[in-house]
């Protein structure tokens, strides 16, 4: 059995010391006219370079660039689209952050790199540091893209034609399938797809299976020509209990979900079992307190030998940004010790 | 009925009350006065000061633009949340996490149980309404969505948590009105975020506010109201204040499915945009309300707090309430 240690996404950007508050002061300072976008560029350069050596610190396996330089989760795809305008702020699920509203005054289209340019810079920063003992060749950098059920659902439609949620749903599906080629083409083996409304919204159930179908549908035509990458599907924000069975049947590689919204979801999963590798989010990303570290080893004991392949990733619930940086490092320190205390 | 419950409160308003939502801009010398003290250029004697002198000055500007029902402006809290954690014993403070945008906050961890020390808004309250004839708001932040911004490490639950604020904040509300405080805010921009805890919302809120001799509010905005309509009416409080301007208006369209059964404090301007909204615009906005809810219900204010914005755009928002407020009574 392998348990990986995984990131679910993003990661602070910010910390109390003078040299982790760049990203938010050259922010301030372009605001006052002080600073350039040069400036900003290089201040989210260094902040996903610390994001990036904290993860490796702490002994994950797959690593994300942090999600830096999203804005939020929705409009930092979004706004990259022809057709796009975007709008007010609305709250994000149950936290307490805030996303823009993309507003389709087109068919949204992609012209220019969502995530495949910063996907590039997390593996060349990767690349510049030590590699950390007994991980030699094996650290790798997961891209993360916002899937297109949940950009669609939080997407106002303008363009008569987008008014459609299902219409919606597949154009910002094949923006993002473009996407997967230009990620294949920069070297990307794992994708993940959020699509964390899901949850939400089950009875939109088919059109969020349309949607990733065209994704998966890219993924096997890149198979098809030599490029191998991994979907992993990831779902956060609510109790994924009443669609796991319909969720674990989806022809995705890895389904990575939240237990913290259910505190009978492991038990579920491990009477149902798993036909795929699993994202086990069983540690809190979105609260402070430090979990048990042998109450949750003993969950993963119960889970592991249920999935098929024996192969887990464990990680936070959802990304660590919801967490000042110091828990959010704790966090991720905790993984380590849980699978220790699993004796893997 | 609200507004007679005003009336037997002593509270007189005219039709279509103007009002603001709560924080508003700090001028420049109060921003340099409280980066000062962190530096440890400035007393937190000589930091009240000038908090008080900042309260004045919108005390005075609120009066002086025709607003009913004023705000203090919060010149001397920070986060709505934090800044409540800091006078409360059973807090820790944690380190910074991002809202939205470049704005990053201290939120606060609940490390043991959350106790009243006495009164905490009290004597900011007593110093507004000492400037002013007309009625100034008590303001204070609810029960749920102090339990869902703070993180937990003490209570058992979400509910347990949630209550042990209702228990606390009772106590606060009690002693604004034994102040004479006779309008209380308490804001609950959270109470959407998780519908299946709606329940738990409207009990921790009745905690706080049943058999207690105030007009409450409770403002909420960003939220997905869908999911909570019109359960959410149950809330006890006597006016919803919501953000109308930033969904463009399509809360509304819930209006009509069922009745809105309460006041309402209905936002017409934008508080996330530089831009002044066009007097026409807001006066469509107060019309479209008007097709909806009778006028007797609708009071009229921005739609959130204004400490975005700098001084001069608060002001000029705030006189666009006013100015179609008044166009509405004529």
């Amino acid at each position: 059995m392998n348990l990986l240690l995984a990131s679910t996404g993003s990661y602070p950007r910010i910390g109390d010391s003078a040299e982790l508050q760049i990203l938010r002061r050259t922010f301030a300072a372009a605001d006052r006219g002080e600073k350039t976008a040069a400036d900003l560029a290089d201040a989210e350069n260094a902040m996903t370079r610390l994001a990036i050596e904290e993860q490796a610190r702490a002994g994950l396996d797959v690593i994300t660039d942090g999600q830096t330089r999203w804005y939020d989760p929705i409009s930092h795809l979004a706004k990259k689209l022809s057709g796009v305008r975007i709008d007010g702020l609305l709250r994000f699920f149950d936290t307490n952050s805030y996303f823009r509203q993309p507003v389709l005054t087109a068919r949204p289209e992609r012209h220019r790199a969502l995530v495949a340019d910063e996907f590039r810079f997390a593996c060349n920063a990767l690349g510049t540091l030590a590699t950390p003992t007994g991980k030699a060749g094996k650290l790798k950098v997961k891209a993360v893209l916002t899937g297109p059920y949940t950009l669609a659902k939080f997407s106002l439609a303008e363009y008569p034609e987008m008014s459609a949620l299902e219409a919606r749903v597949q154009a910002y599906a094949t923006a993002l399938a473009t996407e997967l080629h230009a990620l294949a083409d920069a070297g990307a083996e794992r994708i993940q797809v959020d699509e964390p409304a899901i949850l939400k919204y089950p009875e939109d159930w088919q059109v969020f299976v349309q949607g990733l179908g065209t994704l998966l549908r890219t993924r096997d035509g890149l198979k098809q020509k030599g490029k191998q990458i991994e979907i992993c599907l990831c779902v956060y924000f609510h109790d994924a209990g009443a669609l796991y069975e319909k969720l674990v049947a989806l022809p995705v590689d890895v389904l990575s979900l939240d237990f913290t919204y259910n505190p009978k979801l492991a038990e579920l999963v491990a009477s149902a079992g798993s036909p795929k590798p699993l994202g086990l989010g069983l540690v809190d990303g979105r609260n402070t307190r430090l979990e048990d570290v042998g109450a949750i080893a003993r969950q993963v004991e119960k889970l592991l030998p249920k999935i098929t392949g024996g192969l887990a990733y464990l990680g936070t619930s959802c990304g660590l940004e919801y967490l000042p940086r110091d828990r959010a490092q704790l966090k991720l320190e905790l993984l380590g010790e849980i699978r220790a205390a699993a004796g893997l | 009925m609200s507004r007679a419950k005003l009336e037997k409160l002593g509270v007189k308003l005219p039709l279509f009350p103007t009002t603001s939502v709560g924080s508003l801009p700090r001028p420049d010398y109060l921003v340099q006065a409280r980066a000062d003290l962190k530096k440890g250029m400035l007393g937190a004697a000589e930091l009240r000061e000038l908090e008080k002198k900042a309260t004045a000055f919108w005390i005075a500007k609120q009066d002086e633009l025709g607003i009913d029902v004023l705000v203090d402006g919060e010149q001397y809290r920070g986060d709505m949340v934090a800044y409540f954690s800091e006078h409360w014993p059973g807090f820790t403070r944690s380190g910074l996490v991002r809202s939205y945008g470049n704005r990053y906050y201290h939120k606060p961890i609940v490390t043991s149980e959350v106790n009243w020390p006495g009164p905490t808004t009290v004597e900011w309250w007593q110093y507004a309404q000492g400037l002013t004839k007309k009625p100034v708001k008590g303001m204070l932040t609810g029960p749920y969505t102090m339990m869902d911004w703070s993180f937990n490490e003490h209570y058992s639950d979400r509910r347990a948590t949630c209550l042990a604020f209702a228990g606390v904040l009772r106590k606060e509300v009690e002693a604004l009105i034994a102040a004479g405080c006779k309008i209380i805010q308490l804001d609950e921009p959270a109470l959407s975020v998780r519908p299946e805890e709606l329940p738990v919302a409207l009990e921790a809120m009745e905690a706080v506010t049943s058999g207690l001799d105030a007009y409450f509010i409770t403002h909420a905005c960003y939220g997905a109201f869908e999911h909570i309509y019109p359960k959410m009416l149950e809330l006890a409080v006597d006016n919803f204040d919501l953000e109308m301007s930033n969904g463009d208006m399509r809360l509304l369209e819930l209006f009509r499915t069922h009745k809105f059964t309460k006041d309402i404090s209905f936002g017409v301007l934008d508080v996330h945009s530089h831009l002044l909204e066009d007097g026409s615009k807001v006066r469509q906005r107060i019309k479209q309300a008007l097709s909806i809810i009778p006028q007797e219900q609708v009071w009229i204010d921005p739609d959130c707090g204004l400490k975005t914005r700098s001084v001069d755009e608060a002001i000029d928002k705030l006189r666009a309430c006013v100015e179609a407020a008044q166009a509405f009574r004529n």
